[in-house]
């Protein structure tokens, strides 16, 4: 009976992505294949190599791909490092202010990626804020931040790093108390506890947040773009601009898939990396980390020192953008600038409230999210039981056939769709929308959802079964709560990430059917007007506002408490 | 068995054939509209969005209680969408830039222009390829003034000292991108076969660039953060930017000219709303229309009887300034564009 539990509880996920995720990709690998790009064509042709011949022989692409993977390996490295103190502030604060304490991860995340890059240029501009505030110490202005890596990787670190985050804190929470307390009765400190306790126990969500934010970095685009300048090169980038912009799908398409690949090797590295420190888990003998005794002052002097100020950096870096959103919010200009305060006016406010241009899309964008977040959760818990817990032949091919959307770049995701439009396929827009959404959502649901189950206590499970708790008791008794953490950040990175989703979002857009972060691409293509600031700073107060309620009448603390 | 790739390729056409369900390109139809009748419109958000809410929609909507609804976005992504959908769109209208409708016609994606709309007998010539044009507005050099020695007068000016390390070079093959490119190589060179290398040789010169600048947004921030002081852009925004942001800088007014941009009304191949879409594009071309998009955002007509005010005209590209515009060849442009892609992302953004 058990040996098909594993391949039951990953059924609903599997069929999911072969019905909503398979056939794009399908398109696409068919698309790779064409000797030539032909819009017109048939997608099905004999097979070809010419495309992936053309990228192997040029040293361009070469460059490309590898910038873009030690571009997302640099940020996936910031990420962990700064987001490290984020999580583990937010695990210890005490539960009836942690979902106020939430709002630093959250609100960047609700605010438009767009208006968020913005905030970077004003932060490394030759005349922005670095340079204002090093100029009162006398220090002589920097004027080459922008348009490089650099600038690039700070960008990406403050777009990616919440994920990191709640990654991290899902397991930094899942520790118990009576381990610290244990690890305080035998002399360790703070500092020592976390290298030695905290960090290994937390690298099953290290482990989820590397992977996520690794490959979100390697397939973005926008503010790689806004960022580097088209200096840096990233091969979101590449793909996008052959696939729209030249009409070149074949070449797009075969981009994408080597993108995938690259990405997919990455996951299995770093899993690979990780399961090596986390032996315990596969049954090995746990290898206690053995700090030389020099070793120990240092960490204890310095570890305080240098975790608020990473905390620090992190906050800055999250929170300081949305200053310039709140800002141009209110400033008297037709399009928006990065470049000071022209002149108070409330009339982009006006345009939200009263002219009603974006009540319809806020409207259809919280529904689709809702409907996508709630169809993820329901198939994506049995797939963390089944992978946490019911091992099965062939779960690690499975497992990667689950990641795949987060490998492949959504644009290409959109081009797969687009070619699936000449073959005429009635299906609902709004049905159609959600099935997509879901797909982006999963991958993430999967992995943040599987780091909570491995976290679970079994031994509480056992518990309640020798009390006499059936199956249903002990799921909702025992697991959901201990779930909880896992379903709240799962819930919180679903709905955003639907929420947010423009890019595949934008080839489905139907006139009945506008998301609200399309409309505001749509006016952003065109030109940035403050409107996109006054709509992020109504979603910040809003956010603030939900997450006051929550703290307040919702005491998360109580519902996971262990 | 051995099967040669052009039998492979019949065979698989006729098993996606059988598999596909069946559409055809059939001949536009025109049934009179009617109540309930629905147009989709595919535009550009902002202030595009808002004048033709306001000045064409509720025209039609009292005439037939038809509706109108939109479809937001980029050319970029409706142009996709079109593509993918060809023969049976699910626009009516849709708002693409000079190269992209005019190439979109060849390709069987949208109508010529005809004269079943009626205000097209006023639009300018050059206005009548690809569709619709529905407002020009020519690219060229935007300059920090109080940087400069003198007047920027020719294209060739960008290759002065003064501007080394100074300009952000528009970004791709975009209408901005192709202008700065095109203008260079046959302002050096006079002839535009000579883009490549010889073009992107001399273009190569100016190198290195401050940035490349990927859209309005981003080059007005380039500016004002001092990180740039030259570029190459529509100049409508141009005008908006330097009246109501920065001062410091002009538009050059080129004696080679200024290169010819425009957004064009196409209406798809295969509509189910032909009167209808002839209806919106005949009133977008309408003089109030015009003076619309020529009072809020500097947009010159694209017809030969629009009302100007004489307050903006200096601003605009008047009938007699028409054919100082440079339109460049197209057809031979999209020709080449992936190569010469290909080398502007290797030897001018890398």
């Amino acid at each position: 009976m058990r040996k098909w539990l594993g391949p039951a509880l990953s059924a609903p996920v599997t069929i999911w992505l072969l019905i909503a995720f398979a056939a794009p990709l399908v398109a696409v690998v068919f698309l790779s294949l064409h000797e030539y790009s032909d819009p017109f064509g048939p997608l099905i042709q004999s097979p070809s190599l010419q495309q992936f011949i053309d990228i192997a022989s040029d040293s361009f692409y070469y460059r490309v791909v590898f910038e873009t993977i030690w571009l997302s390996v640099a940020v996936t490295i910031v990420s962990a490092l700064l987001g490290y103190p984020v999580a583990y502030w937010l695990a210890r604060m005490p539960g009836k202010y942690r979902a106020f304490a939430f709002a630093i991860v959250l609100i960047p995340l609700l605010t438009n990626v767009v208006v968020r890059s913005l905030g970077i240029i004003l932060l490394l501009s030759p005349e922005g804020l670095i340079n204002i505030v090093t100029g009162w110490f006398g220090i002589p202005a920097v004027k080459t931040m922008l348009f490089n890596h650099g600038a690039v990787i700070v960008a990406l670190t403050q777009v990616f790093m919440p994920f990191m985050v709640l990654a991290l804190y899902d397991n930094l929470q899942n520790t118990s108390p009576r381990v610290h307390e244990a690890a305080q009765s035998l002399g360790a400190s703070p500092a020592i506890r976390f290298l030695t306790v905290d960090l290994p126990l937390s690298l099953p969500g290290l482990k989820s947040g590397m992977i996520v934010v690794f490959l979100m970095s390697s397939t973005s685009y926008v503010s790689a773009t806004m960022l580097g300048g088209k200096k840096v090169w990233t091969t979101g980038m590449l793909v996008l601009q052959e696939a729209m912009h030249n009409l070149n799908t074949s070449l797009a398409a075969a981009l994408a898939l080597v993108m995938t690949v690259t990405g997919l090797l990455f996951a299995v590295l770093a899993t690979l990396a990780l399961n090596r420190l986390m032996t315990w888990r596969y049954g090995g003998r746990s290898r206690p980390i053995a700090l030389p005794r020099f070793v120990e002052p240092v960490v204890n002097v310095a570890g305080p020192i240098v975790s608020w100020l990473l905390f620090a950096a992190s906050v800055v870096l999250l929170l300081l953008p949305l200053g310039l959103v709140f800002v141009q919010s209110f400033n008297d200009v037709e399009l928006a600038t990065a470049a000071g305060f022209r002149g108070f006016t409330l009339r982009w406010y006006h345009e939200v409230f009263v002219s009603g241009y974006y009540t319809d899309s806020f409207i259809v964008s919280v529904k689709v999210a809702l409907a996508a977040l709630a169809v993820s959760l329901i198939i994506a818990v049995p797939a963390a039981f089944a992978l946490a817990r019911f091992p099965f032949r062939g779960r690690s091919a499975l497992l990667a056939f689950w990641l795949l959307p987060l490998t492949l770049p959504h644009v290409a995701l959109g081009v797969g769709m687009l070619k699936l439009l000449q073959i005429y396929v009635a299906v609902p827009a709004f049905i159609g929308l959600v099935a997509i959404h879901v797909v982006v959502i999963l991958p993430f649901a999967i992995t943040l959802l599987t780091a909570s189950v491995i976290g679970l206590d079994e031994a509480q499970e056992e518990a309640a079964a020798s009390l006499g708790a059936n199956a249903w008791k002990r799921f909702l008794l025992v697991i959901v709560p201990g779930l909880m953490p896992g379903l709240f950040a799962t819930s919180i990175v679903g709905f955003l990430l639907s929420f947010d989703e423009v890019t595949v979002t934008s080839f489905l857009t139907t006139a009945r059917l506008t998301t609200l972060p399309v409309r505001l691409y749509a006016e952003a293509s065109f030109e940035l007007r403050p409107t996109a600031h006054a709509l992020s700073s109504v979603l910040i107060l809003l956010t603030i506002v939900l997450l006051a309620v929550v703290g307040r009448f919702v005491r998360l603390d109580r519902l996971y408490a262990r | 068995m051995n099967i040669k790739r052009r039998s492979f390729n019949k065979l698989i056409l006729g098993g996606a054939a059988t598999l596909a369900a069946p559409y055809s390109f059939v001949r536009a139809q025109t049934p009179d509209p009617k109540p309930g009748d629905e147009l989709v419109v595919g535009i550009w958000g902002g202030t595009q969005e808002k004048i033709v809410k306001q000045y064409i929609e509720p025209v039609l909507v009292d005439k037939y209680g038809c509706k109108i609804s939109y479809v937001l976005g980029g050319t970029v992504e409706r142009r996709a969408r079109a593509y993918a959908e060809r023969g049976r769109p699910s626009f009516d209208v849709l708002y693409l830039n000079i190269f992209e409708s005019r190439q979109a016609v060849k390709d069987g994606v949208t109508q010529p222009a005809t004269d079943a709309v009626e205000n097209a007998q006023y639009l300018y010539p050059i206005a009548r390829k690809g569709g619709y044009g529905v407002a020009i507005n020519p690219c060229t050099i935007v300059y920090n003034k109080t940087k400069a020695s003198a007047p920027i007068t020719s294209w060739k000016d960008m290759w002065k000292p003064e501007w080394q390390g100074r300009i952000a070079w528009p970004n791709g093959l975009g209408a901005e991108g192709i202008s700065a490119l095109m203008m260079s190589t046959l302002s050096w060179f006079g002839d535009q076969t000579k883009m490549a290398p010889e073009g992107f040789d001399k273009v190569k010169e100016l190198k290195p660039f401050a940035a490349i600048q990927g859209s309005q947004a981003q080059l007005f921030d380039m500016f004002d953060q001092d990180i740039a002081d030259l570029s190459v852009e529509f100049g409508s925004f141009c005008e908006k930017y330097i009246e109501e942001r920065n001062p410091d800088f002009a538009l050059a007014d080129p004696e080679e000219g200024k290169a010819l941009a425009m957004n064009v009304a196409c209406i798809t191949e295969g509509t189910r709303n032909q009167k209808l879409a002839e209806e919106w594009v005949n009133l977008h071309l309408s003089p109030e229309v015009m003076q619309a998009y020529a009072k809020e955002i500097y947009y010159s007509p694209t017809v030969t009887n629009a009302d100007i005010p004489a307050d903006i005209q200096s601003k605009l590209i008047m009938p007699d300034q028409i054919d100082t515009l440079v339109d460049f060849d197209w057809d031979y442009i999209n020709g080449n564009r992936n190569k010469w892609q290909s080398i502007y992302d290797r030897e001018i953004a890398g």
